[in-house]
């Protein structure tokens, strides 16, 4: 039995001989070599969570064959001696690149492609691509996988990632070798995302259109598989529908769209595995709600530059604070109780992988959790645990050995073998010698230190005075250098050179000094201790989180404050504009309790616990509802590719941590319409939302709100103002776009009757039972309108158009609900007002383009005058939280009263979005969603004090001064850790 | 040809439903004493129950009402306007009415034109004294606008016109005033997630920008010294004035930085008016700007904060922000839609008292400081005897929406009609319904 250290034996082999194919045929003589290798004396993790010391790892043909601490060695076994080093199961990256070729992507067919540039039988859509597979695009990348083997890890997970659909994924190792030999499971994971990649179509250009598409994929591909009388053969829906029985994993980069994603894994009982962002602690709770499986990524952001003041000014609070607690995920995720594995995407360097999760530890991530995602989960998530991911009897031979503990700080890893072949990551020089010796140069005796990090090893010597001198030292196994000059020495230099012997604790050889040839010795006397003391560094606690992750938002404690002092409200002697017959009370109470405006009166009282608020000179008023806004949305609110998307929904896309739900409060605002925007006739279904600043996106959601869609007319949705390229998409004239509602309404209504004749037949598996019609998302929401479930809010300019749509309805005979901006409505108020359909206007938009070159300031008087319910909207996020003003402009222009006004941004949007049974004015058993006014709230010297949603103080002026000095002393805080921050301090101390 | 035709034939058949434009004032060679409104002077001063008067087209008499009414004889016409407020007409000072009619329609507007530094380029003899626009501006107030190119880094040289005209010479009111310049960007912002999680950029291109205004700068100022010229150049005979402070050089710039920048370029040459327009970040330089004697021309108050983390009201309160550091400023609207917007000047004055400005600072902020920035002071902007009678009568506070309701206006004196598209488009649809 020939024992060898472990370093050093490794010849670097011609990578392509030892694990040829059988397939293959050998251009020389074979070299099939089958010993066993037996590491002994090492520190070895069996799994994540058990280790053995002084224990054996017998491998053969790639294959462990026993570990333990009792293991028989063959007698012909290689075997290393692994004693102080430390044996792991290598890590598995489930999100890589990894020897991936290039994507190349199709051109652009034209300025507008409305179908895919893919040739072949595959879908509709560019960016499905479930027909890809990473198998077929894998080629080992030596250099590539030397990075990988370099930190690690022995197995990727790879893709192109490319596209909504990806396709499958591929489980490779980072072995130089044959590409047939590096797969291990060829298709082992689908992959999604809500990103088109490099799909060249038009479709989708948003992320609710992202969202739809897969809904509507999904959909296709359940029906593709069932109908029996289809005409088309869909390779991609072929390709999907085997995707299923797959893993299955979601990309996305924000920690709103996990919830995009679970929202869809409900949908369709689907279990997605989520590859998250990193800030998945700023949502914590909703994200542990989702149940899901994460790969979470290591890269911590990088220092914010801040060391200019005004350039500090420019990065956000957030992102102050996401460089400070970042760190925090994993170990928060895992007090959690996620199941996550961790990826290395996103570093801009591989070697800060080790850095980030040894930060991580710190941070609170236990080295049990760090090791048990970097191997166990990730192999689970494959369904691999059986053969990687572990170090058992049968299981593949993919582990790393280390100078230690791979989670401490100067810890190296010196071979990582794959498929038990082994690959150096630290070359010869990289022995750990550090430790104390004793010198002896030709009869002088000094002491020798070898200190620094395991990679970059440096020499001191001290002399029997104790002085310190510099030492060069150089290690090429087995040869070592060294050379120093004693002390205050200018001509005499001591030159020497060494063997290191077997077990490293001596060093014997020859040297010179000056010109006198010597001999020279070295004996370790005590081995290196690693006490590194870090510099202590504040870890921020995961209660410092503010919901939302920004300027404004609060931390979990304060946000349950504000929901503790709004239990009871007691709003005493204010002029309460109740938006109902009464108007205008003086000196009046009103009480809030549970969220719920209880009662409207003189001398209320409230219980002990009530909290009072003085209202004498102020004016309360139902809060302000925005029919028409774009806020709160994400990835866009035009899906304008296809002229009709009534598959998409706002509702998907809501964000919760725009700012300017927060501003929109502090203008009196609490509930609104987001709206898809104008790009097409037919646009996407409405998000309608109250504005619970601090809550999810689903939180948001008005429950009692019934379904709404975005219709469109004129100039944007002929696309007579795209810019000159734009004449492909139908349709180009106000001709086409009746044609197109005809079109879509006809098409619904046999929709709805196919699926009825279908629902009455008899259930029956008979061989020739016809085919359900196929689910489709835009028709089945058209025939919600067509049944007066779902209600239409229509973008209008002139009056030609305002009346076709309404003859258009008409014709399918269903209640049209909206004009929103109907400019020229006052054009065609008495046709409005005699069908009883709402108009929610601008105050005093026009001329921005011909078809606004009539409107007038006047129309919201004309349609009030004519009895039209009307609101004033906003369609901008700076007017938004100004409507009380442009509500106002309605006494100027046209001389309604300031009742009248006041309603058209209160109780008449509320009705117009069928809301005015629970909010919308001050009545009791309403909602309490009020403001207190500092004046007059149509006066442009008013301001508003304290803004309540659902009873809920989300604003208050005094509270809003108290923040900001809080965001600025925050900042500070922060910014003087990014300018003054100085590497921690290493202190290595011999002993 | 034919197809021509066509379009132009269409454009006739249209006219008759369009509305009739108001006809533009006569010279008035009769004079008015306006008595009992509360006069705004626009210099600090409120006269409770004041008498302006007005001959010649100049204010010639400003003072309470008891001691005009013995001068009352000496007008031809006295207008009673008890319960009234007056106020000077109110300046825009950066807007495009005349060069745009419907921005989304090419063929009307004329703001911007090819190359990058268009000194040359001048706003005057393209301002369309019958714009549509105008004539519903001017219903709130604003008589008196700087009509500005835009686009590029020099955009071209700006004019100051009365609302009131039969054509650009008789509407001017002071010609090729200033040349404006935008500096360069220096940061971007970019999102790196569909949340709008993200940061900013710098502007890779903007040491190359800055090289091409220094250099044009050096040129410009070159040129302006030698006494004949081996070959004309507009582009350097267009910037000669802002040399010899015949001309105001503006400067539009949003970042802290690039105000320094700018405004640190613009002196090296010594160039004697400077102005600061946009400034988004001016409350964030006040010592700079006050210590180099800048005047600001204060981007849009009706705006979102610039940043998350600033203050939910900063662009509300920037205006009294430089009121409290002593700088000269004023308000403005450009951005989108400002043609048609600019009769809200009035209300953007409206919000800043809500946020710290006392009301007649903020009219000072749409008038006489206007006046003052755009180098007209001497005989515009306030109601001071012997400058022009630009003014007007409303029922009501003109910087609240609900009062602003101007039923008399005077630029230079003469008595401009108060009708437009829209009143006559209102009257029109009152009277199809019967409605009053």
């Amino acid at each position: 039995m020939k024992k060898l250290p472990l370093s050093g034996c490794l010849a670097v082999i011609c990578c392509f001989t030892s694990q040829a194919q059988q397939t293959f045929p050998v251009n020389g003589t074979h070299d099939s070599r089958h010993n066993y290798y037996a590491f002994v004396h090492a520190h070895i993790y069996e799994d994540y969570a058990t280790s053995m010391d002084d224990a054996t790892l017998l491998i053969k043909d790639g294959k462990i064959i026993d570990i333990g601490t009792a293991v028989t060695i063959p007698s012909d076994a290689i075997t290393y001696d692994c004693h102080g080093k430390t044996i792991y199961p290598s890590f598995i990256d489930l999100y890589s690149g990894y020897g991936m070729q290039p994507l190349k992507p199709y051109p652009r067919t034209g300025n507008t492609q409305m179908m895919s540039a893919a040739p072949g039988a595959f879908g509709w859509n560019q960016a499905v691509k479930s027909q890809v597979d990473a198998d077929q695009l894998f080629h080992c990348n030596p250099t590539d996988a030397a990075s990988y083997r370099a930190i690690g890890f022995g197995v990727t997970l790879s893709s192109q990632h490319d596209g909504i659909v990806q396709g499958s994924y591929a489980l490779v190792t980072l072995a130089d070798t044959m590409d047939n030999a590096a797969i291990l499971t060829g298709k082992a994971a689908a992959g999604y995302s809500f990103n088109k990649g490099s799909s060249t179509q038009d479709y989708p250009s948003s992320l609710m259109g992202s969202i739809a598409l897969i809904r509507q994929t999904y959909l296709d591909a359940e029906w593709y598989k069932n109908a029996k009388y289809k005409t088309e053969v869909n390779l991609s829906l072929e390709a999907f529908n085997e995707l299923q029985a797959l893993p299955q994993i979601f990309l996305v980069d924000d920690k709103l769209s996990v919830l995009r994603a679970d929202k869809i894994a409900r949908e369709f009982g689907v279990k997605y595995i989520i590859k998250g962002s990193g800030g998945e602690y700023q949502l914590l709770d909703a994200i542990k709600n989702t149940g899901r499986d994460f790969i979470i990524p290591l890269n911590f952001p990088d220092k914010p530059d801040v060391q200019d003041p005004y350039d500090a000014h420019m990065v956000d609070f957030s992102t102050l604070l996401n460089w400070e607690m970042a760190p925090l995920n994993p170990g928060v995720m895992e007090k959690d109780g996620i199941n996550f594995s961790l990826t290395i995407d996103g570093l801009k360097d591989k070697g800060a992988f080790l850095t980030n999760l040894r930060k991580a530890i710190k941070y609170g991530l236990s080295p049990i959790g760090a090791l048990k995602a970097l191997t166990y989960t990730p192999a689970y998530m494959m369904g691999m645990q059986d053969k990687i991911g572990s170090l058992k009897k049968g299981m593949i031979a993919n582990f790393i050995v280390t100078s230690g503990d791979i989670f401490k700080q100067g810890t190296c890893i010196y071979s990582n073998w794959v498929k038990g072949y082994p690959y150096q990551v630290n070359d010869t020089t990289n022995i750990d010698l550090r430790g104390t010796y004793a010198l002896m140069v030709d009869n002088t005796a000094y002491t020798l230190l070898i200190g620094g990090d395991a990679n970059t090893q440096t020499a001191t010597v001290l002399d029997d005075k104790k002085h310190n001198i510099p030492g060069f030292f150089h290690l090429l196994n087995p040869i070592v250098s060294l050379s120093f000059r004693q002390f205050g020495d200018t001509v005499h230099p001591i030159q020497l050179s060494g063997l290191l012997s077997i077990d490293h604790k001596t060093i014997n050889g020859n040297g010179t000094i000056g010109v006198k040839t010597i001999t020279w010795q070295a004996s370790l006397t005590n081995p290196f201790i690693d006490t590194t003391v870090d510099a202590p560094v504040k870890i921020p606690s995961i209660n410092e989180v503010r919901y939302p992750f920004s300027a404004y938002g609060r931390t979990k404690s304060e946000l349950d404050s504000i929901q503790k002092i709004s239990k009871e409200v007691l709003i005493h002697n204010a002029t309460v504009w109740t938006g109902e017959k009464d108007s205008v009370l003086n000196n009046t109470d009103v009480l809030i309790k549970d969220g719920i405006i209880s009662a409207i009166g003189k001398n209320l009282s409230g219980s002990k616990d009530a909290t009072i608020i003085d209202g004498t000179g102020k004016y309360l008023t139902s809060g302000i509802v925005d029919e028409h806004s774009h806020i709160a949305a994400s990835g866009g609110v035009n899906e304008g590719a296809e002229a009709c998307s009534a598959e998409v929904r706002i509702g998907d896309v809501l964000n919760s941590e725009d700012i300017c739900i927060y501003r929109s409060l502090a203008g009196g605002v609490v509930a609104c319409q987001v709206l898809h925007g104008s790009a097409n006739p037919i646009g996407g279904q409405s998000g309608i939302i109250k504005l619970r600043w601090g809550q999810t996106p689903e939180q948001m959601k008005i429950q009692y709100a019934v379904p709404f869609i975005k219709f469109a007319l004129g100039e944007n949705v002929k696309q007579a103002n795209w810019g000159d390229i734009f004449t492909v998409r139908y349709p180009q004239t106000r001709m086409g776009v009746e044609q197109f509602f005809f079109d879509n309404f006809t098409r619904a209504k046999e929709y709805e009757s196919a699926w009825d004749s279908y629902n009455k037949l008899p259930k029956t598996k008979s061989k020739d039972a016809p085919d359900a019609p196929r689910s489709d998302l835009q028709l089945e929401t058209l025939t919600q309108i067509l049944d007066g479930k779902r209600f239409i809010t229509s973008h209008s300019y002139v009056q030609s158009e305002i009346n076709m749509l309404m003859h258009v309805c008409d014709s399918f005979h269903f209640h049209f609900n909206t004009f929103t901006h109907g400019l020229e409505a006052y054009k065609v108020a008495d046709k409005i007002a005699a069908r009883n359909i709402g108009v929610s206007c601008f105050s005093d938009w026009w001329a921005y383009k011909m078809e606004v070159m009539e409107a007038i300031p006047y129309n919201a008087a004309i349609c009030t005058k004519m009895g039209i319910v009307t609101a004033i909207n906003s369609d901008d996020d700076e007017m938004q939280r100004r409507l009380n003003q442009e509500a106002a402009k309605s006494v100027k222009y046209g001389g309604l009263s300031e009742q009248q006004c006041w309603r058209m941004v209160t109780i008449n949007p509320a009705k117009l979005l069928h809301l005015d049974e629970h909010t919308g004015s001050i009545k009791v058993g309403k909602d309490a969603d009020i403001v207190l006014w500092s004046g007059n709230p149509l006066s442009i010297y008013s301001k508003a004090e304290k803004t309540f949603v659902d009873g809920v103080c989300l604003y208050d002026i005094q509270n809003d001064a108290a923040m900001r000095n809080e965001i600025a002393q925050e900042r500070a805080r922060i910014i003087n850790q990014l300018v003054s921050e100085v590497k921690p301090t290493v202190k290595k101390v011999k002993k | 040809m034919k197809r021509y035709l066509i379009l132009v034939s269409t454009i006739i058949t249209m006219l008759p439903a369009i509305a009739q434009q108001p006809v533009p004032a006569s010279a008035n060679k009769k004079s008015v004493l306006l008595l009992n409104g509360t006069v705004h002077t626009a210099t600090g001063k409120v006269i409770e129950k004041g008498a302006v008067g007005i001959k010649d087209g100049k204010i010639s008499l400003v003072s309470d009402a008891s001691s005009a009414q013995s001068n009352s004889s000496s007008y031809d016409t006295v207008i009673n306007c008890t319960g009234k407020q007056i106020y000077p007409g109110f300046i825009d000072p950066d807007c495009t009415l005349g060069l745009v009619e419907s921005g989304a329609v090419r063929a009307t507007t004329d703001v911007a034109d090819i190359g990058a530094l268009n000194p040359e380029l001048r706003a005057l003899t393209t301002y369309n004294t019958d714009s549509k626009i105008t004539p519903v501006v001017r219903l709130n107030g604003v008589l008196t606008a700087q009509i500005t190119p835009q686009g590029g880094l020099i955009s071209g040289t700006s004019s100051i016109m009365n609302l009131d005209g039969w054509n650009w010479e008789d509407a001017c009111y002071k010609a090729d005033d200033g040349v404006h310049m935008n500096w360069p960007i220096m940061y971007s912002r970019v999102f790196l997630n569909p949340d709008q999680i993200g940061g900013f950029v710098q502007n890779k291109a903007y040491d190359k920008q800055i090289q091409l205004i220094q250099k044009f700068f050096s040129d410009a100022q070159a040129y302006s010294k030698q006494k004949t010229h081996e070959e004309t150049d507009l582009k350097l005979e267009a910037m000669k004035g802002i040399f010899d402070g015949s001309k105001t050089v503006y400067i539009y710039a949003s970042f802290a930085k690039e105000i320094m920048a700018s405004i640190t370029l613009a002196k090296s040459f010594s160039i004697p008016k400077i102005v600061l327009v946009g400034a988004r970040d001016a409350w964030m330089v006040t010592d700079f700007l006050k210590q180099n004697n800048i005047p600001v021309i204060v981007t849009r108050v009706h705006s979102q904060p610039a940043m998350t983390d600033d203050d939910v009201d900063q662009p509300y309160k920037t205006p009294y922000i430089l009121q409290q550091a002593g700088i000269l400023y004023c308000l403005e609207n450009e951005g989108d839609q400002e043609e048609n917007a600019s009769r809200n000047l009035p209300f953007m004055a409206g919000t800043t008292v809500a946020y710290g400005l006392t009301p007649e600072q903020a009219l000072e902020a749409i008038t006489s400081n206007t006046a003052k920035i755009l180098g007209i002071d001497n005989t515009a902007g306030s109601i001071e005897v012997g400058k022009d009678a630009t003014l007007f009568v409303s029922d009501g506070d003109a910087l609240d929406m609900r009062t602003n309701n101007v039923t008399l206006a005077f630029i230079k004196g003469k008595k401009i009609q108060l009708t437009s598209i829209q009143t006559e488009l209102y009257q029109k649809y009152m009277q199809k319904y019967g409605l009053k």
